[in-house]
């Protein structure tokens, strides 16, 4: 990737998001009393200035995309296409359904236990060459730090609907 | 209050076991956290903030700064033996450090890591000692105008050293300005982009979006390359460093302690640059100039003088401002917030016996960092030899504790996985997440005191331009765009 196509690519999506702020974001999600007299005083005042500079930011990506010697690509940049092909994106997206499952279980089956399976998913996903590690790591480490934060920091962990600890 | 009386209330709070042995626990940390590469300094920081919660405010900051020192340092390892820089900071020091290492001589290019970092770390502790008290006082001159004009210069300033390309540090500052936006407004308290969600009426926790922000993407970008981080460490072999090549570096030492103690109290700079400045400087004016870059033991030792005498002195600014210095102090910020301890200038007014039981605790920091720094050198091997691809499920589990932990609200773990993806895909696209943080912390504080101007003044702007503070401030702010134009137009030039 080159410094053009990137800037290209965050000006364009810059320039939109700063439209969409001043058009649809903070008039419906912003709200002002219907009595503040001086805009600079109003809630509306600083998004809106923000939503400004943001476009100008964007625009200034846009121009800076097309300077000279803009199009050489970054001396540290890994290779576009991946040894892997598909299976790095199938492990973000995997890794992304643990974090979904993760909200999904921490009220259900409480903290330790969504903690204990997303650490063994993760070190799995991870292709870790140690497993038998990996598994006693998923049970130690969430019962310590649960004997912590609950009986040392005095924080209430949830504990779900199943198997609650001491 | 006397000087004997605040340091004798200082004392009281410092001088007991648990004080010293959490200072001593948290170096031990961030050297470990500095010394694994992907790990960083910064992050040790993050992962250790919610252990505070339930210490004593002086404890829990102790040993917050004790993992920043540490991990400062503990970056220089795997510099030297792995040429992976552990922290950003320590990127200067593979310049001289890992060709050392492969001519057998990474005992004594580490030991200079060592020395250098306890020197710069010692000089870089009595120049916050010295300046930051005098500093609060002129500080209790400001009101919000003065302010607002400093919190600007501290964003522009950001803004303008925050990577390779200042557009997209200022678009990473934008969006962390932005972000903070959210939550009830500041003086009318109605809703700003908070979808009728009660949960971030509040605005958004802050430890959720700084873990997010730092920590998570580390752990996708595991995900999406487990093997990134495999690399070959080189063995210390039999050279130490000596009095001689101490004596002989001395001079760099102390310039690249104070480069760093110059630079670390501009809010934003931080480390990075302070090291890379020291080593050109030590390379200018030193007699082995020819040497520089092939394996110089000055080298090594400006390198990491520049970058641990920023610790300090970025501290300055946080106590006496209540400005951050830099990204890490960003979150120190956090454990003050969370212990009800608002850092500035009052702090030397009503919690005056925290902040010298603070210079107590730093004072001390440097003789420990010695101690823990030379247990570390020889202990890397094993630090080296933690599996990455156990320990990152390690870390995301204990993200999910400590964030969980600031309010008992399993939103914020929602937050912090939503910031995680935010983040990586902001390291994805070049766009350097140390903006956003301090842009997020800065923001309300901005928008707050140019508000709090406007009615003051009833909406005259010139208000903002009230006295010779509120110029020196523009005017700093004004030579900070310039130079920031300046160079990034001299950067264009060779290119066209």
């Amino acid at each position: 990737m080159s410094e053009k196509s990137l800037h290209l690519r965050l000006g364009i999506f810059t320039s939109l998001f700063a439209l969409f702020l001043v058009l649809f974001a903070i008039p419906t999600f912003v709200f002002a009393p219907s009595n503040v007299g001086n805009i600079i005083l109003s809630p509306l005042f600083w998004p809106y200035v923000l939503a400004g500079l943001t476009g100008v930011i964007g625009l200034g990506l846009l121009a800076s995309a097309f300077k000279p010697g803009a199009n050489v690509p970054f001396e540290d940049e890994e290779g576009t296409a991946h040894p892997e092909r598909a299976a790095p994106w199938l492990r973000l997206a995997a890794l992304g359904v643990i974090m979904v499952l993760v909200m999904f279980g921490l009220p259900r089956l409480g903290m330790v236990w969504t903690a204990m399976l997303a650490f063994a998913a993760c070190a799995f996903l991870f292709r870790t060459r140690h497993p038998i590690v990996a598994l006693v790591c998923a049970v130690i480490v969430p019962l310590l730090l649960y004997a912590f934060f609950a009986h040392v920091a005095g924080v209430a962990i949830p504990q779900g609907n199943f198997v609650r600890l001491p | 209050m006397s000087l004997m009386d605040s340091l004798a209330a200082g004392l009281s709070l410092v001088g007991n076991v648990e004080a010293f042995f959490m200072l001593f626990c948290g170096l031990v940390i961030g050297v470990i956290g500095g010394a694994i590469p992907g790990l960083s300094a910064t992050m040790a920081v993050a992962l250790t903030l919610p252990f505070t919660f339930s210490m004593a405010p002086i404890n829990g900051i102790l040993l917050l700064l004790g993992v920043y020192k540490g991990g400062i340092f503990g970056g220089s390892i795997p510099a030297i033996l792995i040429k992976t820089p552990g922290t950003p900071a320590s990127s200067a020091t593979i310049l001289d450090g890992h060709p050392m290492a492969e001519r057998g001589e990474a005992g004594r290019a580490l030991g200079m890591a060592l020395y250098a970092s306890c020197t710069a770390d010692a000089v870089s502790n009595l120049s916050l000692i010295l300046f930051a008290g005098w500093l609060a006082s002129f500080a209790l001159n400001f009101g919000p105008p003065e302010f607002f004009a400093l919190i600007l210069f501290s964003l522009t300033i950001i803004a303008g050293v925050s990577g390779e390309s200042l557009l997209r540090g200022a678009l990473s500052a934008l969006a962390g300005l932005l972000l903070a936006t959210v939550g009830l407004d500041l003086v009318y308290g109605t809703n700003r982009f908070t979808f009728g969600d009660p949960n971030m009426m509040g605005g958004l926790n802050f430890i959720a979006v700084l873990i997010g922000l730092f920590a998570i993407p580390e752990i996708i970008a595991m995900a999406w390359n487990p093997v990134a981080h495999l690399g070959r460490t080189r063995a210390l072999g039999k050279s130490k460093c000596t009095l001689a090549d101490y004596l002989g570096s001395f001079k760099s030492i102390i310039r690249g302690s104070m480069i760093g103690v110059f630079l670390g109290s501009i809010p934003g700079i931080g480390a990075a640059p302070s090291a890379f400045l020291s080593y050109s400087e030590a390379r200018r004016t030193s007699k082995n100039k020819a040497n520089f870059g092939k394996g110089e033991i000055e080298g090594v030792a400006a390198s990491e003088a520049g970058n641990n005498g920023v610790a300090g002195a970025t501290l300055i600014p946080l106590l006496a401002l209540g400005v951050p210095g830099d990204v890490i102090t960003a979150i120190i910020i956090g454990a003050f917030m969370v212990h009800g301890l608002q850092p500035g200038p009052m702090m030397f007014i009503l919690n005056v016996d925290i902040i010298y039981g603070l210079f107590i605790g730093l004072i001390v920091s440097s003789v420990f960092l010695l101690l823990v720094g030379s247990v570390a050198i020889r202990g890397f091997k094993f630090v080296a030899d933690v599996p990455k691809r156990i320990l990152m499920p390690g870390v995301l589990v204990l993200c999910i504790y400590g964030v969980y932990a600031v309010n008992n609200n399993i939103f914020d773990v929602g937050v912090m996985f939503v910031m995680g993806w935010v983040g990586y895909i902001m390291m994805r696209n070049r766009i350097p997440a140390a903006p956003f943080l301090i842009a997020f912390i800065l923001g309300p504080l901005l928008e707050d005191n140019f508000r709090q101007s406007m009615l003051m003044s009833g909406s005259d702007p010139l208000i903002l331009f009230r006295g010779p503070i509120t110029w020196f401030f523009w005017l700093l702010t004004a030579i900070t765009v310039f130079a920031i134009t300046r160079s990034t137009l001299r950067k264009r030039v060779p290119l066209s």
